[in-house]
């Protein structure tokens, strides 16, 4: 945001005759609010009082009793953003309210946190760094969730279109592993509301299905994770919302970059490579293309337990300890972002954010180690939608690129 | 947790409004340079070793430093924690928000973050203090709060300070653990080492407090077995936890981000065994080709991560290392390791992390030699744990580099 002030902003100091700078209050600033202040010691002299504003817009019975903007929804749509004072670093804003919490009949098979939220049989303390290998009946457990997963992500994919919301998404992926005999690992796994992430834009990942309609020129992330037999399959791919997204040339690059990131770190993958390593390929494809790799959220071990060690993340020079072995499962899930790889969490806890609003794309496999290799577990099928698609304006294939599915993340 | 933000404390510092719009990729790196970092500083010691008492010393101490201070850190998962924030002598408490435990793949312990969240808030302090519980193992903790540099984490690990209490420490050190075992059993966690001897051999800093309550013969035999357990830690002898200087002494160690040719050649002098149990063990590493380091990497994987040290001239023969596996546990290892161009790497270890780094400054090696036209010192690397057999380890580094045993 450049500022072109024609007249300058004054100092908030009482009687302060100075112009004020750039400076101001982080807790106002934190509320939405701006109170610019020319120095410290003025800010200091005036704190007393300033601190009262704080007050008043940090009552506690806010909680309680919504300002006005909240708590009145849009007339015609009953529609509503729960946290209008949130500095939102993108043009994207939650719409509420939520559909209903989706039930699950109990004829399928839940994980130990679908009741209370919390998942107990993650929270170890020791160990954390010990790598569970797989058997061969655990192996073909995990082929047969992931196989599934890889359905479900593809019928979510084929509604995804301008016109829909995310919550529309929502409910296809929940209705798809009911009829699979399969609970979506997400729904009240840390007490997370829906059953699937979808993450348009700025979104890195975690964004909760709501009433926001997708436009034409969104690009969004479907990350669908499905328990079943007692195991966790966990993908995640991004997809162009309408032909304003295929014509966009940053939008394409960051997806195709994102997809490619995993592509380049799966070749790696093999017996005796570095839970470590991955990120040194990933952050190195990334610069190439100028992106920015996001480093709060990482890659996991996952198995009966939906999110366990190793931790792989997508930097590089990390210190991660640990390296491959034949029957370890894990996935990479590289997140790739056109500005600043800072994050920032909505106040629903979940939904992360680019700190700078700029667009973020993600792919994720769940891989398993075999003898000589890598086994994707998750690979893409010959009729999945998707897939990569040329730099629009390039060797004049132009906006309306040959929708030829090409089996990019394909293990062929 | 709707904990208000206490507001009668200081203002806190005023933040530039104006986010530039730079060039992406330059603004990130303008962000990277522009972190300040607070070091943070682990104090344990066993319950009467006289941790609070230097806790209030440090937090009363006028020094106009702005100190967070975290009390009874344990080893497992804490839902809920304060912090005190002080400053010449005025006192805030705070609470720390953890997550609520859930660690759904975010790579940063829920207590980094929350520290982090809260210096956004309340803008940074000049230190943080986490004191551990009596009995917890500085060697599960530690690891924890040394972030990746890519992370760009806007606290450090500065160093652990262990308090030892002069007229117990030995008793406790020769305590029998609950079980009866034999040294060298094969067991992996060691029941046999004591909370003390964890809590000495992480320790970057050895407090030996209340010296006023043995005689010099006493402490002398105090101090020794103190290096023979580890050789590379500073030690100070105080009393009524009194600390005449803070800065270098207990803070500002940079304790995980340089190793002195100093502080290792110190370590070198011998080998003690002194201590039954923990030792420290020195190995020179002669100058080595940027092409050996590769191995060098492979043979502290296979010793941290795996417990085992490489044999490859014995490969052929001994098809089973499990034999050799848990028989010793590495609890901090360092080294300087010099290279054939002329460069330094560093190596950093606690428990299986292990970090192999670029010396950023040259000048702060203490390369004596530089411009007298002697040769350059060779490299160490020191090791700090149990069980370690000097012939073993050194034939398992040189076999694997490539290189002659020189002693």
């Amino acid at each position: 945001m450049t500022i072109d002030d024609s007249s300058p902003r004054k100092c908030l100091g009482k009687d302060c005759p100075n112009d004020a700078g750039s400076l101001q209050c982080p807790t106002c600033q934190k509320m939405g609010k701006e109170s610019y202040f020319c120095s410290q010691d003025c800010f200091k002299r005036n704190w007393s009082e300033h601190k009262a504003v704080h007050k008043s817009q940090s009552n506690p019975l806010r909680n309680l009793f919504p300002p006005k903007v909240v708590s009145e929804p849009d007339p015609a749509t009953g529609l509503f953003n729960p946290f209008p004072t949130f500095p939102y670093t993108g043009s994207l804003r939650p719409v509420y309210p939520l559909s209903a919490k989706r039930q699950v009949p109990s004829s399928i098979q839940l994980p130990d946190y679908a009741k209370d939220g919390i998942p107990h049989s993650e929270q170890v303390f020791m160990g954390r760094n010990k790598i569970k290998i797989l058997n061969k009946e655990e192996q073909e457990g995990m082929r047969k969730v992931c196989r599934l997963a890889r359905e479900v992500l593809d019928i979510a994919a084929s509604e995804a279109r301008p016109g829909v919301t995310t919550d529309h998404i929502d409910e296809v992926v929940h209705k798809a592993c009911m009829e699979r005999d399969s609970y979506p690992s997400p729904l009240n796994y840390c007490h997370f509301p829906k059953s699937v992430c979808t993450s348009v834009n700025e979104v890195i990942c975690h964004g909760i299905p709501d009433k926001r309609v997708l436009q034409d020129g969104d690009i969004l992330n479907i990350d669908v994770t499905l328990y079943h037999g007692g195991f966790h399959g966990d993908l995640n791919e991004t997809y162009y919302i309408g032909d304003k997204a295929l014509a966009d040339p940053d939008s394409v690059r960051v997806v195709e970059c994102a997809r490619d990131c995993l592509d380049e770190a799966i070749k790696i993958v093999k017996p005796g490579m570095l839970f470590r390593d991955p990120g040194n390929v990933i952050e190195k494809h990334a610069k190439s293309q100028k992106c920015g790799v996001v480093r709060t959220y990482c890659g996991h071990g996952i198995n009966q337990l939906f999110h366990c060690a190793p931790n792989v993340p997508h930097y590089a020079k990390n210190k991660t300890v640990g390296e491959a072995k034949p029957g370890m499962c894990f996935t990479i899930e590289p997140m790739i972002t056109l500005g600043t790889y800072r994050d920032k969490t909505w106040p629903d806890d979940w939904t992360s954010v680019t700190q700078d609003g700029s667009r973020t794309a993600q792919f994720e496999h769940t891989l398993l180690v075999t003898e000589d290799g890598v086994e994707v577990l998750t690979a893409r099928l010959a009729d999945s939608p998707g897939g990569k698609v040329p730099m629009p304006g390039v060797n004049g294939s132009g906006t309306s690129a040959p929708t030829t599915q090409p089996r990019a993340n394909g293990a062929d | 947790m709707n904990m208000e933000i206490d507001e009668e404390e200081a203002p806190p510092l005023l933040v530039t409004g104006d986010a530039p719009k730079l060039s992406s990729t330059i603004a990130t790196e303008l962000e990277e340079l522009n972190i300040t970092k607070v070091p943070i500083t682990i104090v344990t010691g066993y319950l009467g070793a006289g941790k609070t008492t230097l806790l209030n010393y440090i937090l009363n101490e006028r020094h106009g430093k702005k100190i967070a201070f975290i009390a009874e850190f344990g080893d497992s998962a804490d839902i809920e924690k304060s912090l005190t924030v002080s400053k010449d002598g005025q006192q805030v408490e705070e609470w720390l928000e953890l997550a609520n435990g859930c660690i759904c793949c975010s790579v940063k312990d829920s207590g980094v973050n929350a520290i982090e969240a809260l210096m956004e808030r309340r803008g940074a302090f000049d230190y943080i203090l986490l004191e551990t519980t009596g009995l917890a193992d500085p060697g599960n903790i530690a690891p924890l709060f040394w972030v990746d540099q890519g992370l760009g984490s806007t606290i450090y690990l500065d160093g652990i300070v262990t308090l030892v209490d002069a007229k117990n420490i030995l008793r406790s050190l020769d305590e029998m653990p609950a079980q009866p075992a034999e040294p060298h059993a094969e067991a992996h966690e060691g029941p046999e080492l004591t909370t003390a001897h964890l809590q000495i051999s992480h320790a970057d800093v050895v407090v030996i407090n209340k010296s006023d309550l043995v005689s010099s013969v006493e402490l002398e035999a105090v101090r020794e077995r103190i290096q023979s357990i580890n050789a590379i830690a500073k030690i100070h002898v105080t009393h009524h936890s009194q600390v005449p200087q803070l800065e270098g002494v207990l803070l500002d160690l940079h304790a995980y981000d340089s190793v002195g040719a100093a502080e290792l050649e110190f370590a070198a002098k011998g080998h003690s065994h002194l201590d039954p149990t923990i030792s420290t063990l020195s190995i020179p590493v002669p100058i080595l080709s940027a092409a050996q380091l590769p191995a060098l990497d492979e043979w502290l994987r296979s010793l941290l991560w795996d417990s085992a040290l490489l044999a490859p001239h014995l490969a052929a023969v001994c098809p089973a290392p499990s034999t050799s596996r848990a028989s010793f546990e590495i609890h901090r290892l360092k080294g300087r390791i010099p290279l054939s161009d002329g460069s330094v790497k560093l190596l950093q270890g606690v428990r299986e992390v292990f970090e192999m780094l670029d010396e950023k400054d040259a000048s702060k090696g203490e390369d004596a030699s530089k411009g007298t036209g002697l040769p350059r010192p060779e490299g160490k690397t020191v090791l700090i744990g149990r069980g370690l057999d000097e012939e073993a380890f050194r034939s398992s580094l040189y076999g694997t580099l490539g290189v002659q045993a020189s002693a």
